[in-house]
């Protein structure tokens, strides 16, 4: 009971004095812990990008995407734990499924990003359940404004962005998104300095190798960039092979 | 509450099956009753890139097979392995949906037709019935218009000539069947390459003079 | 054809005769989902059947068993396909014909492939000819407040012994085991000739002794032949095609022959 929470890290049902839900931080700690996740918004597309840390070298590339496509115009990255993130993702899958079936027409990213928001948050009431050790980032290109960023937490909040980042190396690459004017920015470019800013916040020595997992969503739908051309990486890409 | 009779209808849905591909044909008009209700409807449907789907009977009916479909084809586009089911799984799917309906005893009023890549051409029934075939015919289209389109089908024949051919079972069927609309959509699905669904068009030179001289 | 069987009686009365609440205005039934040559012929209340008509053969010698079928599907008067098979191959040494509604045929026969294929895994050996003349009608039973309107028969070779049998079945399951037999459209006129051409019945020429089926495989295959031909003459549900399944020791063997299209 002597822990950092004094008895009131056990559950999400109970605040501390202090007024903090300590399991929704620990939540976010997993997060913070795990490979980073970028987004950003630039003139004419999402770029989605995650870090993907090998569990082991052994496996194999491509496999255990944290890059999930939702709908046709929406796309999910998930930092924290991938399981997690998948649950949440095949809700987020579900809640777009249901739109078109009601509506007929595309989900707004504004209007997902709410549901996935309250559908976690929910994950943090009650006794029986644990929130989601993952923050979905959610990409997508709208009808009416074009492309959108949405970040939803563990604890359910949820945030438009013009740019995020979380994970590993947050503090890194948001010092160097904050340099760029991404919405002035084209995709091809965009992507470019997206992989660098991810590899230059890697530790060399320390870091265990990794694949870049990058997903665009612009006018056309989701497209995975599985291999950046030599003109499109800069020769900037490193991480596992393609097989 | 169930679907025991339909109320808004589409007629007959033709396809011929070719050497380089299948034509799929129907005209655009949903009847309320004998009511010529709306006369530019769309009775053939692309949910997917390798398939279209014809349909007739409750227009309804119709849409929420459409919205089924859509919803399968999305799904299959969330998995991003680019595995789409095959013209053949589609038919096979639908032929389950039609059945468990009719089995509910809530059936889907429809006639359906499926035309794919690799010469597909196969039919599902209200009861959930599946059958391919060189030559399909639904509604008023099996009295009058399939034994027009079982005498002109050869083995060798070209989709320049099934859409002639399906066109002229269309101009039959106007002239015949009460239900039936001058304006029509064809849709041509080569056996490779990119379907092709005309927007609705007008018969032309239709000739009435003769219709006093006919019983 | 009417209505196929009396099984309305076992279905609630789900459909009043009343006009339907949107029925438009003096609306004229149209035969546009299913079509009758006379409108007014389509039943007020929606039926879950449909009768496909054909005929299905089953007969079985000392050491081989014929299954065979029409390949007509039709719908009152029209034939919307004239190649709609009704046989299904269950094992090597079972087949099985069903005439009835075509989609309640599609349905059993894919039920059955399903069963027949945890039975294998389970057992890691085919299903015997008793064993899947059983489970054939415990599936039909399975339905028997909501029939699959389904004719069967089920012919194979005994794996023991090597003699042939065949199994016929009414639709909700009960069924009996048979040297020869018929059902489906052409029922009442292919049944009467099997029985006395090839069971022997009434054939006072041939002593007792010798009443037993005697014929060959080939003579069977040459009656089975004639049977279908003659039905077709008479018979509108039945023709097109003839599609013969041949079992024997050695394995089934498939054969096809052409009927009046007419």
């Amino acid at each position: 009971m002597a822990g950092v929470g004094s008895g009131y890290d056990l559950s999400t049902t109970t605040f501390s004095p202090e007024g903090r839900v300590f399991q929704l931080e620990y939540a976010n700690k997993a997060v913070e812990l795990s490979g980073t996740v970028v987004g950003v918004v630039c003139r004419d597309a999402v770029v989605l990008a995650v870090e993907n840390v090998l569990p082991h070298r052994f496996v194999v590339s491509g496999t255990l995407r944290r890059v999930h496509t939702v709908d046709r115009h929406v796309a999910i990255a998930v930092g924290g734990m991938g399981p997690d993130g998948r649950h949440l993702v095949a809700r987020a899958r579900s809640e777009a499924e249901n739109y078109r079936a009601v509506y007929g027409e595309a989900i707004p990213a504004r209007v997902l990003a709410d549901r996935v928001a309250g559908y976690a948050h929910l994950y943090s009431l009650y006794w029986h359940v644990r929130p989601f050790g993952c923050t979905a980032v959610i990409g997508a290109w709208d009808a009416v404004v074009g492309a959108v960023l949405y970040a939803v937490e563990p604890d359910g909040s949820v945030y438009k962005y013009r740019a995020y980042a979380h994970g590993k190396g947050r503090t890194a690459v948001r010092t160097e998104l904050d340099k760029v004017r991404w919405a002035e920015r084209e995709r091809a470019e965009a992507m470019r300095e997206v992989a660098g800013v991810v590899e230059r916040s890697r530790d060399v020595v320390k870091d265990k190798p990794y694949e870049l997992e990058m997903v665009v969503v612009g006018e056309r739908g989701v497209e995975r960039i599985d291999r950046f051309t030599a003109a499109e990486s800069g020769g900037e890409r490193s991480g596992g092979g393609d097989d | 509450m169930h679907t025991t009779e339909p109320i808004v209808t589409g007629a007959s849905v033709l396809g011929i099956q070719c050497v380089d591909g299948v034509v799929l044909g129907c005209d655009t008009l949903a009847s309320y009753g004998s009511l010529a209700r709306f006369q530019r409807v769309r009775r053939i449907v692309q949910p997917g890139a390798d398939w279209v789907l014809g349909g007739g009977g409750e227009y309804s009916d119709l849409q929420e097979v459409a919205r089924l479909l859509e919803t399968m084809v999305t799904r299959e586009y969330c998995q991003e392995d680019g595995v789409v089911r095959a013209p053949r799984a589609v038919h096979r799917y639908l032929a389950r949906v039609m059945y468990q309906r009719r089995s509910r005893l809530d059936p889907l009023f429809n006639s359906l037709v499926l035309a794919g890549r690799g010469r597909f051409l196969g039919v599902v029934d209200m009861y959930g019935t599946a059958f391919e075939s060189h030559v399909v015919a639904t509604g008023f289209g099996s009295l009058l218009a399939l034994p027009l389109l079982r005498k002109a089908w050869r083995p060798d024949m070209r989709m320049e000539e099934g859409a002639a051919c399906v066109e002229h079972c269309l101009r039959v069927l106007f002239y015949r069947d009460c239900r039936a609309l001058s304006s029509v959509q064809l849709a041509r699905v080569p056996a490779e390459g990119a379907i092709e669904v005309s927007e609705p068009y007008e018969l032309g030179e239709l000739q009435w003079h003769v219709a006093q001289t006919v019983a | 054809m009417d209505r196929p069987l009396s099984h309305s009686s076992f279905l609630p009365p789900l459909f009043s005769s009343a006009p339907h609440p949107l029925s438009p205005p003096h609306s004229v039934p149209h035969p546009s989902a299913a079509p009758s040559v006379n409108a007014a012929e389509r039943p007020a209340r929606w039926s879950p059947y449909q009768d496909n008509g054909g005929t299905v053969v089953a007969l079985a010698g000392r050491d081989y068993a014929i299954v065979a079928a029409d390949t007509r599907f039709s719908v009152s008067f029209s034939i919307p396909t004239r190649e709609f098979t009704k046989i299904t191959q269950l094992t090597d040494r079972v087949v099985l014909a069903s005439a009835g509604m075509g989609a309640d045929r599609q349905y059993l026969h894919k039920m059955l492939h399903t069963r027949l294929a945890m039975y294998r895994h389970q057992h890691q050996r085919d299903m015997s000819l008793p064993a899947a003349a059983q489970m054939l009608s415990n599936t039909l039973y399975s339905r028997r407040f909501f029939p699959i309107y389904a004719f069967n028969v089920l012919g194979g070779i005994d794996s023991a012994t090597g003699e042939g049998f065949v199994y016929g079945y009414d639709a909700i399951g009960s069924h009996e085991q048979l040297k020869v037999v018929c059902s489906g459209s052409g029922q009442a006129i292919v049944q009467p000739v099997l029985d006395q051409q090839f069971s022997g019945r009434q054939r006072y020429s041939v002593p007792d002794a010798e009443r037993a089926p005697s014929l060959t495989l080939e003579q069977a295959t040459a009656l089975v032949r004639d049977a279908f031909a003659s039905a077709t003459e008479r018979d509108i549900h039945t023709g097109d095609a003839l599609e013969m399944w041949q079992i024997t020791a050695a394995g089934v063997r498939q054969t096809r022959y052409e009927l009046r299209k007419d």
